[in-house]
């Protein structure tokens, strides 16, 4: 956040053609860094020290004189999923072995230290409660707060560092939560287990994991908007409503000229933002925008034929429930894990219930519009592997590695899905490859304490 | 005209498919309930060894460790195997004392086997932890395979040698009259077969049992994970048979591996928190350097596990023209030495020694087969 509102708004790059990402609240990739020698640190989730060192990855032989930049020469085309099983370089021939440390060489973002300081394993935690609430929103503290009044233990566990973070942006007024109720702020939940009765919980930081046992389950996790299927939409300067929103919170000169658009919720971020003092230049519906411009960074906007210029695009819907952890709760299947029926004790509350809105594509197969900008999956690689015959989610999914990178599946799935379903036409039912926990939410060291906290299934 | 049905297009039907096409077999169909790289062949560790503990085991593996060698002239794809070297790692003098036995039983297979001291091991790996290691056998020709390279290799291959794959397509009913097996079913359409190769994976009982045979075994899940890409840490495959743990770094740059931990059999494509816990831990005392990374995601595969780990490669006893490659639990590394000699087998009718162990009917007669280096958790 610091450093985006400094200027410096290139964080990072993707991974095969190193083209600039930031901060989006959508594309992980943009905002990881090398921070004080640990690569791979989040920095929206890191708070910014005197004497912090945070670098650029992914950058040789420095991130200031970055040779890999030249990537972004390379055709989108040539870098397409499976390109590394290329036939130009066969394995048994010893130019393989010349390309695969090539590849291991890009495909390394982060440089490990062979020899850290040694890390004391984090002994894990456990909790057992009758209702684990996800989701520090005010659905979250509503449904952790009713079951506290009839006397039951309740655990609420949210990323954020304090309750209502979204919705304090928003201005509005927040409930206070039961003081009977364990939070635990700053805290990922990223993998449920045993059908929803296990979910286990990280802080942000190193501190100890802790393992959740709860016989009922509530997601309260909200929705968040999906970034416009259009050419650009993954340069930096494109970000959702909430990241805007957090940076607007800051410092309203962060932003530039700013152009918002979404579904029909967009006009109430619209007047938060102004009246954060953000320079707002216009307000449109998503699907009247074309074209992100601008080559490091945002430029500017075509909407219907009119270029309007703008250094932030912050779009407000469509908004869309991750169905990360409910898959993970309900999902079922020998063959293959689909989403099956939630379990009964599992709930959706708030935001996070109410139905997804459709994702606007214009059908222009563009390889400047982004999937999963984070592995270099264009529109145009995901709409080719349908035409050619390829309309399995799962197969989709390794072909091209849409969703293989930090975010794991959401939003890119969503994204893919949509130019699955323009291309294939609608018939195709909204499915998406298995999501798997525990998507970065713990480090192997927090992952480790809790091999004695939980029994295997004997 | 009737042909050969394999079912199940994971890399050891896909295997046996391109060896008979190559041998001169036409008409060969392999029939996949699921979708492409959807079975273990899909999901499995990728590591590649020819030496076991025991004979057995390393006759038959050498073997398809060669012939992994020379995988991408023979298929004519890139299949992306990487002769890094394999590593199985002592942490227990009696795990010492194995490995101490085995180099010879490798190298008298052809294998280019080594022992190391801690401070060799140290020297190819510097990431390890070197207090608590006393040694390791390398495998020098030992290594990985990424399993989307191979099994689209061996996809294009067959295919091009005019074998037809479907997937989505679940064999439901398989026929027989006088003993021997005539079609097989799946959905509504009927598939007369000369021969019937049950290939089938963790469902290979199952499917059997269609053909009203027992297959001995049952299935189980085993699961792995993926750590977050990093610049080059690790070079070699890594066992680590004292902590039942496996890992390697992919051309990708993550950290892929497992470790087992016992539990009572289950069937389901769901992982679990012991085995990510149990992964992590292994991890963490013997890598201390990957401690500080992310988890990205883990997930499960399924096993056909039999009573000695070892594959069932040969003819049916019961039924003379069924035949199964099925029972793996390493079955990515033995897919070509299995497609080669059971191809062989099934058109010449020429059984090579180095499959006669791993017989069909082996528990039946008392005679499993006993090997001591696998890393894989006693089932309960
Ligand atoms: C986590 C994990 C790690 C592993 N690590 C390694 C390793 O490092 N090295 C190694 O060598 N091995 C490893 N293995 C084992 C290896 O993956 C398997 O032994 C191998 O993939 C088996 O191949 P297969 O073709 O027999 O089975 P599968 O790949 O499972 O294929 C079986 C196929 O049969 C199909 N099928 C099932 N029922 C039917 C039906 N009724 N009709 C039609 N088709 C049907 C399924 O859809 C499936 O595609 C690992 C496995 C797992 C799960």
């Amino acid at each position: 956040m610091a450093l985006h509102r400094a200027g410096e708004r290139a964080l990072s790059c993707t991974r095969k053609r190193h083209r600039p990402l930031g901060l989006s609240g959508s594309f992980i990739q943009g905002v990881m860094a090398r921070v004080d020698g640990v690569p791979n640190v989040r920095l929206d989730q890191c708070q910014a020290r005197p004497g912090m060192v945070a670098e650029r990855q992914n950058s040789w032989p420095s991130p200031r004189a970055d040779l890999l930049k030249l990537f972004r020469l390379v055709p989108a085309r040539w870098v397409r999923g499976g390109f590394e099983h290329t036939r130009l370089f066969p394995s048994g021939t010893r130019r393989f072995l010349w390309w695969e440390r090539l590849l291991a060489f890009l495909a390394g973002e982060g440089r490990l230290d062979p020899a850290p300081p040694p890390s004391a394993i984090q002994p894990g935690r456990h909790h057992a409660c009758d209702l684990l609430v996800v989701g520090g929103g005010p659905a979250g503290i509503a449904a952790a707060n009713h079951a506290a009044k009839t006397g039951r233990t309740v655990v609420l566990a949210t990323r954020g560092e304090r309750l209502a973070r979204g919705a304090t942006a928003m201005g509005e007024i927040v409930t206070p939560i039961d003081p009977s109720v364990t939070v635990l702020t700053s805290h990922e939940v990223g993998a449920l287990y045993r059908g929803g009765t296990l979910a286990v919980a990280a802080p942000h930081d190193d501190g100890p994991a802790t393992v959740i046992a709860c016989a009922q389950l509530t997601l309260a996790t909200g929705k968040r908007s999906l970034p416009p299927l259009v050419p650009g939409n993954a340069l930096p300067g494109v970000m959702d409503a909430t990241t805007a929103l957090a940076l607007a919170a800051r410092g309203s000169k962060a932003l530039g000229p700013t152009l918002v658009v979404g579904t029909d919720a967009r006009d109430r971020v619209a007047t938060r933002l102004r009246a954060q003092g953000v320079d707002l230049v216009d307000c449109r519906p998503v699907a009247e925008l074309k074209a992100v411009r601008g080559s490091k960074g945002v430029t500017g906007a075509d909407c219907n034929g009119e270029r309007i210029a703008c250094a932030s695009i912050v779009h407000a819907g469509p908004w869309r429930t991750d169905p990360n952890l409910a898959f993970q709760a309900g999902s079922a299947g020998e063959l293959r894990l689909a989403a099956g029926e939630p379990a009964a004790q599992v709930t959706l509350a708030g935001f996070a219930a109410a139905p997804d809105e459709a994702v606007h594509w214009s059908g222009i197969a563009d390889e400047a519009t982004d999937i999963c900008p984070c592995m270099d999956v264009t529109a145009a690689e995901i709409a080719d592997l349908v035409r050619g015959g390829i309309t399995h989610v799962e197969e989709l999914k390794r072909q091209s590695a849409c969703g293989m990178g930090p975010c794991q599946g959401f939003p890119c799935w969503e994204l893919m899905n949509a130019v699955r379903a323009g291309v294939g036409g609608p018939h195709l039912a909204a499915d998406r490859p298995s999501h798997r926990g525990p998507r970065r939410a713990l480090t192997v060291a927090q992952a480790a304490g809790l091999s004695d906290v939980v029994e295997p299934l004997r | 005209m009737s042909g050969i049905v394999i079912i199940g297009g994971g890399i050891q039907g896909l295997s046996i498919a391109f060896n008979l096409a190559r041998l001169g077999a036409g008409n060969i169909r392999v029939l996949d309930a699921g979708y492409f790289q959807g079975g273990a062949s899909g999901r499995n560790g990728t590591l590649i060894r020819g030496g076991f503990g025991s004979p057995e085991w390393t006759s038959l593996f050498a073997h398809s460790n060669r012939l992994w060698a020379d995988l991408s002239a023979t298929l004519g794809e890139n299949v992306m195997f990487t002769p890094r070297g394999y590593l199985i790692i002592a942490q227990s003098p009696a795990m010492m004392a194995r490995l101490e036995g085995m180099v010879s039983l490798h190298r008298a297979h052809g294998l280019d086997a080594v022992l190391l001291t801690p401070a060799e091991v140290k020297a190819l790996e510097p990431a390890i932890a070197a207090a608590g290691i006393l040694g390791a056998i390398h495998l020098r020709d030992g290594g990985v395979a990424p399993h989307h390279a191979a099994m689209k290799a061996y996809l294009a291959a067959s295919r091009r040698l005019g074998v037809t794959v479907e997937y989505g397509r679940p064999v439901t009913a398989i026929e027989q009259v006088g003993g021997l097996i005539c079609a097989v079913m799946t959905g509504d359409e009927r598939i007369a077969c000369e021969t019937l190769v049950i290939a089938a994976g963790a469902y290979s009982v199952d499917v059997g049992a269609l053909a009203g045979i027992e297959v001995p075994g049952f299935p189980m899940r085993i699961e792995a994970m993926a750590l977050e890409p990093v610049r080059p840490i690790l070079r070699s495959a890594i066992a680590l048979p004292d902590r039942l743990c496996y890992l390697h770094q992919t051309a990708r740059g993550e950290i892929v591996g497992g470790a087992e931990v016992a539990e009572r059999p289950q069937v389901t494509l769901r992982s679990d928190i012991a085995a990510l816990a149990a992964t992590a831990r292994a991890y963490a005392e013997v890598f201390p350097c990957l401690a500080s990374l992310r988890i990205l995601r883990q997930w499960a595969g399924m096993l056909h596990a039999t009573q000695d780990w070892g594959p069932l490669i040969g003819r049916h006893p019961d039924l003379a023209n069924l035949w199964l490659s099925a029972g793996w639990s390493y079955g990515f590394a033995g897919a070509p030495a299995a497609g080669d000699l059971l191809a062989r087998a099934i058109l010449r009718d020429d059984l090579d020694a180095r499959l006669k162990p791993f017989a069909v009917d082996r528990f039946r007669r008392g005679a499993p087969v006993r090997e001591g280096s696998i890393v894989l958790a006693p089932v309960e």
